[in-house]
Protein backbone atom coordinates (compact mmCIF):
# COMPACT_ATOMS: atom_id res chain seq x y z
CA UNK A 1 0.00 0.00 0.00
CA UNK A 2 1.42 3.35 -0.64
CA UNK A 3 2.00 5.29 2.63
CA UNK A 4 0.71 8.30 1.04
CA UNK A 5 -2.71 6.94 0.83
CA UNK A 6 -3.81 7.90 3.91
CA UNK A 7 -2.11 11.22 4.81
CA UNK A 8 -3.83 12.75 1.19
CA UNK A 9 -7.38 10.63 1.03
CA UNK A 10 -7.69 11.20 4.66
CA UNK A 11 -7.25 15.31 4.38
CA UNK A 12 -9.45 15.11 1.42
CA UNK A 13 -12.23 13.07 2.74
CA UNK A 14 -12.23 15.32 6.08
CA UNK A 15 -12.32 18.57 3.37
CA UNK A 16 -15.08 17.33 1.26
CA UNK A 17 -17.28 15.08 3.75
CA UNK A 18 -16.06 15.27 7.12
CA UNK A 19 -16.43 19.60 7.81
CA UNK A 20 -19.28 20.09 5.18
CA UNK A 21 -21.54 17.29 7.89
CA UNK A 22 -20.31 19.29 11.13
CA UNK A 23 -21.70 22.81 8.83
CA UNK A 24 -24.46 21.20 8.34
CA UNK A 25 -25.44 19.93 11.98
CA UNK A 26 -24.45 23.57 12.65
CA UNK A 27 -26.68 25.17 10.30
CA UNK A 28 -29.29 23.31 11.70
CA UNK A 29 -28.66 24.64 15.13
CA UNK A 30 -28.34 28.22 13.53
CA UNK A 31 -31.69 28.16 12.04
CA UNK A 32 -33.22 26.83 15.34
CA UNK A 33 -31.64 29.77 17.27
CA UNK A 34 -32.38 32.21 14.63
CA UNK A 35 -36.20 31.21 14.43
CA UNK A 36 -36.53 31.93 17.84
CA UNK A 37 -37.88 35.58 18.06
CA UNK A 38 -38.04 36.40 21.31
CA UNK A 39 -35.19 38.74 21.59
CA UNK A 40 -34.85 39.16 17.99
CA UNK A 41 -31.86 39.10 15.89
CA UNK A 42 -29.57 40.03 18.17
CA UNK A 43 -30.52 36.58 20.63
CA UNK A 44 -27.87 34.32 21.64
CA UNK A 45 -25.29 36.10 19.33
CA UNK A 46 -22.52 34.02 21.50
CA UNK A 47 -23.98 30.66 21.05
CA UNK A 48 -24.65 31.52 17.17
CA UNK A 49 -20.22 32.03 17.22
CA UNK A 50 -19.62 28.87 18.54
CA UNK A 51 -21.57 27.09 16.47
CA UNK A 52 -20.09 29.31 13.76
CA UNK A 53 -16.57 28.53 14.19
CA UNK A 54 -17.12 25.29 16.49
CA UNK A 55 -18.47 23.11 13.41
CA UNK A 56 -14.77 24.15 11.76
CA UNK A 57 -12.56 24.16 14.24
CA UNK A 58 -13.61 21.31 16.62
CA UNK A 59 -13.20 18.54 14.43
CA UNK A 60 -10.40 19.62 12.81
CA UNK A 61 -8.64 20.06 16.53
CA UNK A 62 -9.71 16.59 17.44
CA UNK A 63 -8.75 14.86 13.77
CA UNK A 64 -5.09 16.92 14.53
CA UNK A 65 -4.72 15.84 17.85
CA UNK A 66 -5.85 12.37 17.17
CA UNK A 67 -2.79 12.43 14.62
CA UNK A 68 -0.35 13.54 16.23
CA UNK A 69 -1.54 10.97 19.20
CA UNK A 70 -0.96 7.82 17.24
CA UNK A 71 2.76 9.06 16.33
CA UNK A 72 3.78 10.45 19.38
CA UNK A 73 3.31 6.66 20.85
CA UNK A 74 5.85 5.32 18.46
CA UNK A 75 4.13 2.66 17.27
CA UNK A 76 1.58 2.51 14.89
CA UNK A 77 -2.11 2.66 14.91
CA UNK A 78 -4.45 -0.13 14.78
CA UNK A 79 -5.49 0.10 11.21
CA UNK A 80 -1.99 1.38 10.74
CA UNK A 81 -0.34 -2.33 12.20
CA UNK A 82 -3.73 -4.55 10.23
CA UNK A 83 -2.58 -3.16 7.20
CA UNK A 84 1.02 -2.90 7.56
CA UNK A 85 1.60 -5.78 9.82
CA UNK A 86 5.34 -5.86 9.31
CA UNK A 87 6.23 -2.54 9.85
CA UNK A 88 7.03 -1.49 13.43
CA UNK A 89 6.61 1.74 13.14
CA UNK A 90 4.50 3.92 10.67
CA UNK A 91 3.76 7.44 10.22
CA UNK A 92 1.54 7.66 8.65
CA UNK A 93 -1.07 9.41 11.32
CA UNK A 94 1.75 11.67 11.88
CA UNK A 95 2.04 12.28 7.71
CA UNK A 96 -2.13 12.68 8.03
CA UNK A 97 -1.58 15.67 10.86
CA UNK A 98 0.71 17.10 9.17
CA UNK A 99 -0.64 17.17 5.82
CA UNK A 100 -4.17 18.43 7.24
CA UNK A 101 -2.51 21.37 9.25
CA UNK A 102 -0.75 21.88 5.57
CA UNK A 103 -4.24 22.06 3.73
CA UNK A 104 -5.78 24.72 6.82
CA UNK A 105 -2.61 26.74 6.99
CA UNK A 106 -3.05 27.06 2.78
CA UNK A 107 -6.81 28.11 3.14
CA UNK A 108 -5.75 30.72 6.17
CA UNK A 109 -3.21 32.63 3.82
CA UNK A 110 -5.52 34.41 2.06
CA UNK A 111 -7.85 35.28 5.46
CA UNK A 112 -4.44 36.04 7.26
CA UNK A 113 -3.35 38.85 4.05
CA UNK A 114 -6.54 40.13 3.66
CA UNK A 115 -5.98 40.94 7.17
CA UNK A 116 -3.92 44.27 6.51
CA UNK A 117 -3.40 46.76 9.52
CA UNK A 118 -3.51 50.19 9.28
CA UNK A 119 -0.50 52.69 9.57
CA UNK A 120 -0.57 55.58 12.64
CA UNK A 121 0.06 59.01 11.38
CA UNK A 122 1.76 61.85 13.10
CA UNK A 123 0.98 64.83 10.87
CA UNK A 124 -0.30 67.91 12.15
CA UNK A 125 -4.13 67.43 11.03
CA UNK A 126 -3.14 63.88 12.86
CA UNK A 127 -1.96 65.39 15.88
CA UNK A 128 -5.00 68.27 16.11
CA UNK A 129 -7.52 64.54 15.64
CA UNK A 130 -5.63 63.25 18.34
CA UNK A 131 -6.08 66.17 21.16
CA UNK A 132 -9.82 66.20 20.06
CA UNK A 133 -10.54 62.50 20.67
CA UNK A 134 -8.29 62.89 23.62
CA UNK A 135 -10.14 65.66 25.13
CA UNK A 136 -13.30 63.92 24.37
CA UNK A 137 -12.37 60.91 25.65
CA UNK A 138 -11.33 62.84 29.10
CA UNK A 139 -14.69 64.30 29.47
CA UNK A 140 -16.97 61.21 29.00
CA UNK A 141 -16.39 58.56 31.92
CA UNK A 142 -17.77 56.04 29.72
CA UNK A 143 -14.91 55.89 27.14
CA UNK A 144 -12.28 55.81 30.01
CA UNK A 145 -11.79 52.27 28.74
CA UNK A 146 -10.27 53.84 25.26
CA UNK A 147 -8.04 56.08 26.66
CA UNK A 148 -4.50 55.14 25.24
CA UNK A 149 -6.00 53.02 22.72
CA UNK A 150 -7.06 55.51 20.17
CA UNK A 151 -4.55 56.05 16.68
CA UNK A 152 -5.02 58.17 14.34
CA UNK A 153 -4.27 57.62 10.65
CA UNK A 154 -4.24 59.70 7.56
CA UNK A 155 -5.31 56.83 5.29
CA UNK A 156 -8.25 58.67 3.17
CA UNK A 157 -9.51 55.49 2.75
CA UNK A 158 -10.36 54.59 5.87
CA UNK A 159 -13.01 55.75 8.18
CA UNK A 160 -13.38 54.37 12.06
CA UNK A 161 -12.15 51.25 13.09
CA UNK A 162 -11.09 48.59 15.30
CA UNK A 163 -7.54 46.40 14.71
CA UNK A 164 -5.18 44.71 16.82
CA UNK A 165 -5.99 40.85 18.41
CA UNK A 166 -5.13 40.65 21.83
CA UNK A 167 -5.07 44.51 22.39
CA UNK A 168 -7.37 45.95 20.18
CA UNK A 169 -6.90 49.67 19.51
CA UNK A 170 -9.62 52.36 17.59
CA UNK A 171 -7.63 53.46 14.36
CA UNK A 172 -9.62 57.30 13.22
CA UNK A 173 -9.57 58.83 9.98
CA UNK A 174 -8.59 62.39 10.08
CA UNK A 175 -10.56 63.14 6.65
CA UNK A 176 -13.56 60.66 8.37
CA UNK A 177 -13.51 62.74 11.56
CA UNK A 178 -13.25 65.89 9.97
CA UNK A 179 -17.04 65.13 9.13
CA UNK A 180 -18.30 64.64 12.24
CA UNK A 181 -19.14 67.20 15.39
CA UNK A 182 -17.68 66.27 18.59
CA UNK A 183 -21.11 64.05 19.53
CA UNK A 184 -21.16 62.13 16.44
CA UNK A 185 -17.41 61.34 17.08
CA UNK A 186 -18.28 60.54 21.08
CA UNK A 187 -20.94 58.16 20.14
CA UNK A 188 -18.70 56.60 17.47
CA UNK A 189 -16.21 55.81 19.58
CA UNK A 190 -18.78 54.49 21.94
CA UNK A 191 -19.96 51.33 19.80
CA UNK A 192 -15.98 50.87 18.71
CA UNK A 193 -15.40 51.02 22.90
CA UNK A 194 -17.43 47.49 22.79
CA UNK A 195 -15.81 46.51 19.96
CA UNK A 196 -12.41 46.67 21.72
CA UNK A 197 -14.38 45.27 25.18
CA UNK A 198 -15.18 42.25 23.00
CA UNK A 199 -12.05 41.94 21.24
CA UNK A 200 -14.18 41.63 17.73
CA UNK A 201 -11.34 41.67 15.65
CA UNK A 202 -9.93 38.77 17.17
CA UNK A 203 -14.14 37.66 16.85
CA UNK A 204 -13.62 38.36 13.51
CA UNK A 205 -10.85 36.85 12.08
CA UNK A 206 -11.60 33.63 13.92
CA UNK A 207 -14.88 33.30 12.09
CA UNK A 208 -13.21 34.05 8.42
CA UNK A 209 -10.66 31.73 9.00
CA UNK A 210 -12.98 29.27 10.46
CA UNK A 211 -15.06 29.49 6.62
CA UNK A 212 -12.34 29.29 5.18
CA UNK A 213 -10.37 25.62 6.05
CA UNK A 214 -14.07 24.45 4.96
CA UNK A 215 -14.30 25.19 1.61
CA UNK A 216 -16.90 22.97 1.02
CA UNK A 217 -19.06 23.31 3.89
CA UNK A 218 -18.98 27.13 4.10
CA UNK A 219 -21.81 28.21 1.55
CA UNK A 220 -24.19 26.94 3.92
CA UNK A 221 -22.71 28.77 7.34
CA UNK A 222 -21.54 32.28 5.37
CA UNK A 223 -25.49 33.36 5.14
CA UNK A 224 -25.60 32.92 9.15
CA UNK A 225 -22.57 34.57 9.67
CA UNK A 226 -23.14 37.40 7.70
CA UNK A 227 -26.55 37.84 9.61
CA UNK A 228 -24.22 37.41 12.84
CA UNK A 229 -22.06 40.09 12.16
CA UNK A 230 -24.56 42.41 11.19
CA UNK A 231 -26.70 41.68 14.30
CA UNK A 232 -23.27 42.00 16.30
CA UNK A 233 -22.58 45.48 14.65
CA UNK A 234 -26.30 46.16 15.32
CA UNK A 235 -25.69 44.94 18.90
CA UNK A 236 -22.42 47.44 19.71
CA UNK A 237 -25.19 50.07 18.70
CA UNK A 238 -27.15 49.18 21.40
CA UNK A 239 -24.96 48.63 23.68
CA UNK A 240 -23.14 52.40 23.17
CA UNK A 241 -26.39 53.80 23.94
CA UNK A 242 -27.04 52.24 26.68
CA UNK A 243 -24.16 53.27 28.25
CA UNK A 244 -24.96 57.28 26.87
CA UNK A 245 -24.04 57.55 23.55
CA UNK A 246 -26.69 59.58 21.84
CA UNK A 247 -28.37 57.59 18.88
CA UNK A 248 -29.15 60.31 16.70
CA UNK A 249 -25.37 61.09 16.47
CA UNK A 250 -24.27 57.74 16.13
CA UNK A 251 -26.91 57.31 13.34
CA UNK A 252 -25.61 60.22 11.97
CA UNK A 253 -22.00 59.29 12.12
CA UNK A 254 -22.45 55.46 10.93
CA UNK A 255 -24.17 56.86 7.68
CA UNK A 256 -21.55 59.13 7.03
CA UNK A 257 -19.05 56.05 7.50
CA UNK A 258 -20.48 54.40 4.71
CA UNK A 259 -20.21 57.19 1.86
CA UNK A 260 -17.77 56.22 -0.53
CA UNK A 261 -14.35 56.39 0.83
CA UNK A 262 -14.37 55.06 3.66
CA UNK A 263 -13.85 51.24 3.97
CA UNK A 264 -13.92 49.62 7.17
CA UNK A 265 -15.84 46.20 8.08
CA UNK A 266 -15.90 46.13 11.97
CA UNK A 267 -16.34 49.05 12.14
CA UNK A 268 -19.32 51.64 12.07
CA UNK A 269 -19.26 51.69 8.16
CA UNK A 270 -21.21 48.37 7.68
CA UNK A 271 -22.39 49.75 4.01
CA UNK A 272 -24.98 46.98 3.37
CA UNK A 273 -28.23 49.09 2.51
CA UNK A 274 -30.89 46.67 4.39
CA UNK A 275 -28.18 46.31 7.38
CA UNK A 276 -27.84 50.37 7.06
CA UNK A 277 -31.36 50.56 7.23
CA UNK A 278 -31.98 48.25 10.10
CA UNK A 279 -29.35 49.92 12.45
CA UNK A 280 -30.46 53.11 11.27
CA UNK A 281 -34.04 52.53 12.32
CA UNK A 282 -33.09 50.60 15.65
CA UNK A 283 -31.54 54.33 17.05
CA UNK A 284 -34.54 56.23 15.71
CA UNK A 285 -36.48 53.99 17.85
CA UNK A 286 -33.73 54.97 20.58
CA UNK A 287 -33.81 58.48 19.75
CA UNK A 288 -37.84 57.92 21.53
CA UNK A 289 -37.08 55.62 24.28
CA UNK A 290 -34.04 54.42 25.55
CA UNK A 291 -32.97 50.83 24.77
CA UNK A 292 -32.58 48.28 27.77
CA UNK A 293 -30.32 45.56 27.91
CA UNK A 294 -31.98 42.84 25.62
CA UNK A 295 -31.29 39.49 24.82
CA UNK A 296 -29.57 36.79 26.15
CA UNK A 297 -26.55 36.50 24.32
CA UNK A 298 -25.83 32.81 25.75
CA UNK A 299 -22.61 31.88 27.50
CA UNK A 300 -19.76 34.18 26.91
CA UNK A 301 -18.19 33.34 23.67
CA UNK A 302 -14.77 32.94 24.37
CA UNK A 303 -14.18 30.66 27.42
CA UNK A 304 -17.06 28.07 25.79
CA UNK A 305 -14.63 27.77 22.40
CA UNK A 306 -11.71 27.68 24.62
CA UNK A 307 -12.79 24.86 26.52
CA UNK A 308 -14.60 23.02 23.76
CA UNK A 309 -11.35 23.42 21.46
CA UNK A 310 -9.51 21.63 24.87
CA UNK A 311 -11.69 18.72 25.17
CA UNK A 312 -11.73 18.57 21.54
CA UNK A 313 -7.83 18.22 21.52
CA UNK A 314 -7.38 16.15 24.92
CA UNK A 315 -10.39 13.29 23.74
CA UNK A 316 -7.60 11.45 21.76
CA UNK A 317 -5.71 10.87 24.50
CA UNK A 318 -8.30 9.77 26.67
CA UNK A 319 -10.99 8.03 24.64
CA UNK A 320 -8.61 6.54 21.76
CA UNK A 321 -8.81 7.48 18.12
CA UNK A 322 -10.84 4.81 16.70
CA UNK A 323 -12.70 7.23 14.48
CA UNK A 324 -8.99 8.04 13.18
CA UNK A 325 -8.38 4.51 12.48
CA UNK A 326 -12.18 3.89 10.64
CA UNK A 327 -10.95 7.01 8.42
CA UNK A 328 -7.66 5.39 7.91
CA UNK A 329 -8.65 1.79 7.12
CA UNK A 330 -11.47 3.89 4.96
CA UNK A 331 -9.10 5.33 2.82
CA UNK A 332 -6.70 2.30 1.73
CA UNK A 333 -10.22 0.29 1.17
CA UNK A 334 -10.91 3.42 -1.01
CA UNK A 335 -7.95 3.44 -2.61
CA UNK A 336 -7.75 -1.03 -3.57
CA UNK A 337 -11.31 -0.56 -4.82
CA UNK A 338 -10.79 2.15 -7.40
CA UNK A 339 -6.86 0.91 -8.13
CA UNK A 340 -8.68 -2.80 -9.45
CA UNK B 1 -46.04 38.51 14.11
CA UNK B 2 -44.70 38.42 10.02
CA UNK B 3 -44.88 40.97 7.25
CA UNK B 4 -44.21 40.82 3.98
CA UNK B 5 -41.07 42.57 2.81
CA UNK B 6 -42.06 45.08 0.31
CA UNK B 7 -39.10 45.12 -2.48
CA UNK B 8 -37.83 48.77 -3.53
CA UNK B 9 -38.84 50.36 0.04
CA UNK B 10 -37.35 52.43 2.70
CA UNK B 11 -37.86 52.20 6.71
CA UNK B 12 -41.21 51.43 7.69
CA UNK B 13 -42.69 51.41 4.27
CA UNK B 14 -40.12 48.17 3.65
CA UNK B 15 -43.07 46.24 6.00
CA UNK B 16 -45.81 48.89 5.49
CA UNK B 17 -47.94 50.34 2.89
CA UNK B 18 -46.76 54.06 2.42
CA UNK B 19 -50.09 55.27 3.86
CA UNK B 20 -49.42 52.95 7.04
CA UNK B 21 -46.02 53.35 7.29
CA UNK B 22 -46.81 57.29 7.63
CA UNK B 23 -49.36 57.28 10.04
CA UNK B 24 -47.34 54.89 12.13
CA UNK B 25 -44.44 57.64 11.67
CA UNK B 26 -46.85 59.98 13.21
CA UNK B 27 -48.32 57.90 15.61
CA UNK B 28 -44.39 57.18 17.12
CA UNK B 29 -43.23 60.35 16.32
CA UNK B 30 -45.71 62.23 17.76
CA UNK B 31 -45.66 59.70 20.84
CA UNK B 32 -49.44 59.48 21.07
CA UNK B 33 -50.30 57.13 23.36
CA UNK B 34 -53.52 57.17 22.86
CA UNK B 35 -55.54 59.03 19.72
CA UNK B 36 -59.08 59.01 17.38
CA UNK B 37 -58.41 59.03 13.75
CA UNK B 38 -59.14 62.59 13.61
CA UNK B 39 -56.42 63.42 15.17
CA UNK B 40 -53.81 61.74 12.99
CA UNK B 41 -55.78 63.30 10.40
CA UNK B 42 -55.17 66.72 11.92
CA UNK B 43 -51.33 65.94 11.63
CA UNK B 44 -51.48 64.75 7.96
CA UNK B 45 -53.75 67.37 6.78
CA UNK B 46 -50.89 69.85 7.66
CA UNK B 47 -48.47 67.71 5.23
CA UNK B 48 -50.80 66.80 2.56
CA UNK B 49 -54.47 66.57 1.05
CA UNK B 50 -55.99 63.58 2.67
CA UNK B 51 -59.46 62.43 3.49
CA UNK B 52 -61.18 61.09 6.58
CA UNK B 53 -62.47 58.16 5.22
CA UNK B 54 -59.02 57.28 3.67
CA UNK B 55 -57.25 57.54 7.30
CA UNK B 56 -59.85 55.87 8.72
CA UNK B 57 -59.78 52.84 6.63
CA UNK B 58 -55.85 52.53 7.02
CA UNK B 59 -56.02 53.27 11.19
CA UNK B 60 -58.52 50.23 11.01
CA UNK B 61 -55.92 48.14 8.80
CA UNK B 62 -53.09 48.99 11.37
CA UNK B 63 -55.55 47.49 13.47
CA UNK B 64 -56.64 44.42 12.24
CA UNK B 65 -53.08 43.91 11.20
CA UNK B 66 -52.12 43.85 15.37
CA UNK B 67 -50.23 46.53 15.40
CA UNK B 68 -52.50 49.47 16.88
CA UNK B 69 -54.79 48.21 19.57
CA UNK B 70 -58.21 50.26 20.11
CA UNK B 71 -61.20 50.55 23.17
CA UNK B 72 -64.40 52.26 22.36
CA UNK B 73 -64.99 55.56 23.57
CA UNK B 74 -68.89 57.10 23.01
CA UNK B 75 -69.19 56.39 18.83
CA UNK B 76 -65.70 56.60 18.36
CA UNK B 77 -62.54 54.08 18.88
CA UNK B 78 -59.56 55.61 20.87
CA UNK B 79 -56.39 53.87 19.14
CA UNK B 80 -53.24 53.26 20.38
CA UNK B 81 -50.14 51.63 19.86
CA UNK B 82 -49.57 47.95 20.50
CA UNK B 83 -45.74 48.19 19.67
CA UNK B 84 -42.93 50.74 20.11
CA UNK B 85 -40.83 51.62 17.07
CA UNK B 86 -38.32 49.25 18.69
CA UNK B 87 -40.50 46.32 19.02
CA UNK B 88 -41.82 46.49 15.63
CA UNK B 89 -38.00 46.50 14.61
CA UNK B 90 -37.45 43.76 16.26
CA UNK B 91 -40.56 41.72 15.04
CA UNK B 92 -39.12 42.34 11.41
CA UNK B 93 -35.85 42.57 11.65
CA UNK B 94 -34.90 38.86 11.13
CA UNK B 95 -36.79 39.07 7.98
CA UNK B 96 -34.65 42.43 7.20
CA UNK B 97 -31.70 40.63 7.96
CA UNK B 98 -32.50 37.72 5.84
CA UNK B 99 -33.12 40.10 2.69
CA UNK B 100 -30.14 42.33 3.64
CA UNK B 101 -27.40 39.11 3.81
CA UNK B 102 -28.70 35.87 1.79
CA UNK B 103 -26.86 34.39 -0.64
CA UNK B 104 -24.43 36.20 -2.66
CA UNK B 105 -24.66 39.44 -0.42
CA UNK B 106 -23.70 36.83 2.68
CA UNK B 107 -20.38 35.96 0.89
CA UNK B 108 -19.70 40.14 -0.54
CA UNK B 109 -20.34 40.82 2.92
CA UNK B 110 -17.52 38.73 4.29
CA UNK B 111 -15.32 39.77 1.45
CA UNK B 112 -15.25 43.34 2.74
CA UNK B 113 -17.05 44.33 -0.22
CA UNK B 114 -20.65 45.02 1.02
CA UNK B 115 -23.72 45.74 -1.30
CA UNK B 116 -23.24 49.53 -0.97
CA UNK B 117 -25.91 51.80 -0.72
CA UNK B 118 -26.34 54.37 -3.02
CA UNK B 119 -25.79 58.08 -2.51
CA UNK B 120 -29.39 58.76 -2.63
CA UNK B 121 -29.86 56.52 -0.19
CA UNK B 122 -27.87 57.32 2.19
CA UNK B 123 -29.39 61.32 1.30
CA UNK B 124 -32.27 59.36 2.34
CA UNK B 125 -31.18 58.15 5.51
CA UNK B 126 -30.03 61.58 6.65
CA UNK B 127 -33.09 63.06 6.15
CA UNK B 128 -34.79 60.64 8.54
CA UNK B 129 -32.57 61.14 10.77
CA UNK B 130 -32.75 65.14 10.49
CA UNK B 131 -36.68 64.59 10.64
CA UNK B 132 -36.38 63.16 13.77
CA UNK B 133 -33.81 65.68 15.17
CA UNK B 134 -36.47 68.22 14.64
CA UNK B 135 -39.32 65.99 15.62
CA UNK B 136 -37.23 65.82 19.24
CA UNK B 137 -36.65 69.44 19.40
CA UNK B 138 -40.21 70.67 18.47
Amino acid sequence: MIEATFPLLGTAFVVLIVLPAFALLAKAGLVMLERDEVGGPLHGLNLRYVLLTGSSALPVAWLLSAGLHQAETGKSALACLLDHDTAELCFEPGFFALMLAGAILAASIGVIRRHRGVRASSSDAARTLLRRVTRIIASDPVLASLRDRVVVTDDDGFALGTHGLLKPRVFVGTAFAARLSDEMLASALGHEAEHVRALDPLRYLILQLALAVNPFGRFMLEPHAARWQAAREAHCDREAVILGAAPLPLADAIVRAARPGAREVVALGARDTAVLKFRIGMLLAFSERAPARCCHQGPSAFPVAFVLLLIALLLPHQTGTAALDVLHTGAEHALTYFWR
Amino acid sequence: MTFRLRAGKKGLELRLHDLEATIMDVVWGKQLSSFAVGDVLAILEKQRDIAYTTVMTTVTRLYEKGILERERDGKRYLYSPKLTREEFLQSTAREVLDEAVGGHQAMAMLAEKVSEASAGELDDLEALIQKRREELDA
